[in-house]
């Protein structure tokens, strides 16, 4: 099944109800005030050198970039990342060239994204946390569910929610087995009817039959 | 023990520059012995007008030897870099290291290091430059950093 229009789609669900998912995501959002568990470490290797511009706060790591922590693994070829005021933490990440991330969502759902660009942004604003990733360039969007495709597919990591502004295009992968199941039931019920039409055939056949029969009596 | 430290960060330079000239005048060997060494020195800079009383980044080591070219030979480096209100903001702690005075630059082919915010983000690697100047760090090979994000931020 291929859906073509923008939209927003929720990480677990596969509907697409544009006004209610905000309703609920800005309930979702104010109701995320309770302290979520502590994040582990996140590791950052790299290849190629890493410059760590403290007057601009800024690091950006060079070649074969990988970035793995419990729930995420990425992979690039460049990736810049702001320094944290004290007692801050990292707010903007930008990866870029052969992005790749492998992630889980906090239902153990599995994905897989491609893009040529990923940004990360985090902040709080007037108490609501914000955290997104946003690819773009051939940005391209997996999981078990299907496949999504767009300019650009912004996931909402702090509400667990995937949208795409502009030029979507999604496929739905069908469960199979049960999919199946259920459409060759009727067609074995529709077997039986043939077999009637030709008995009714063969009654056609005797009007005929009986028409001779007046001439021979002539 | 042989503290250098002074406010502008020039005069930092010359001043340790200055500590090593004297102690190889006061060596009665051959003059081209003008090898001389230094223990626990410090190397202070200081943030420019009107926070000129803030320090922006101190390098100390446990042992200095003078090379050719204005350039110390400094074992167990310990580079810290402070914010303008003071707090600590990195701290790179490397076995060896060469540094440059005139240039303001410290340079190894060797592990390093780095804790940046409490160790709230650590970093290792091996092979650095350090621009005095810019505050600028560059780890040469791979480069490994661990952040560690507490939950306090998130809501």
């Amino acid at each position: 099944m291929a859906v073509a229009g923008a939209g927003m789609l929720c990480a677990q669900v596969n509907t697409n109800t544009n006004a209610v998912d905000e309703i609920l995501a800005l309930v979702t959002t104010n109701a995320s005030a309770v302290k979520p568990p502590p994040r582990p470490e996140t590791l950052i290797e790299a290849d190629g050198p890493a410059d760590f511009d403290l007057a601009g706060r800024r690091v950006v790591y060079h070649e074969h970039v990988r970035v793995d922590s419990p729930d995420m693994k990425m992979r690039c070829e460049w990736l810049a990342a702001d320094l944290p005021q004290t007692g801050g933490r990292v707010t903007n990440i930008v990866a870029e060239t052969n992005v790749v991330i492998d992630a889980t969502d906090d239902k153990g759902q599995k994905m897989h994204a491609t893009g040529d660009r990923a940004v990360y942004v985090f902040n709080v604003q007037n108490g609501v946390t914000n955290e997104t990733i946003t690819l773009t360039g051939n940005a391209r969007l997996e999981n078990t569910q299907g496949w999504l495709t767009g300019d650009s597919i912004i996931w909402d990591r702090a509400n667990d929610r995937l949208s795409v502004p502009s030029n979507p295009k999604m496929v739905f992968h069908q469960t199979l087995n049960g999919a199946l199941a259920g459409t060759n039931a009727p067609v074995e019920g529709t077997h039986p009817p043939p077999a009637a039409t030709n008995s009714v055939a063969n009654d056609t056949n005797v009007p005929p039959a009986l028409t001779n029969r007046p001439s021979a009596a002539k | 023990m042989m503290p250098v430290t002074c406010h502008p960060p020039q005069v930092t330079r010359l001043l340790l520059a200055g500590v090593i000239l004297v102690l190889a005048a006061t060596d009665n060997r051959a003059q081209s012995n003008v090898m001389s060494h230094a223990n626990d020195f410090t190397s202070v800079e200081y943030y420019p007008a009107p926070n000129q009383q803030q320090i922006r980044s101190r390098l100390s080591g446990a042992e200095a030897q003078p090379l050719p070219g204005g350039l110390l030979a400094i074992k167990q480096l310990k580079l810290e870099t402070f914010e303008l209100n003071g707090r600590p903001e990195i701290v790179v702690n490397a076995p060896e290291c060469t540094y440059d005075q005139l240039n303001g630059t410290a340079s190894s082919p060797g592990r390093l290091q780095v804790q940046y915010q409490d160790g709230k983000i650590r970093v290792e690697g091996e092979g650095f430059l350090w621009r005095q100047n810019d505050s600028f760090l560059t780890i040469s090979n791979r480069p490994s950093t661990v952040l560690q994000f507490g939950p306090e931020k998130r809501n």
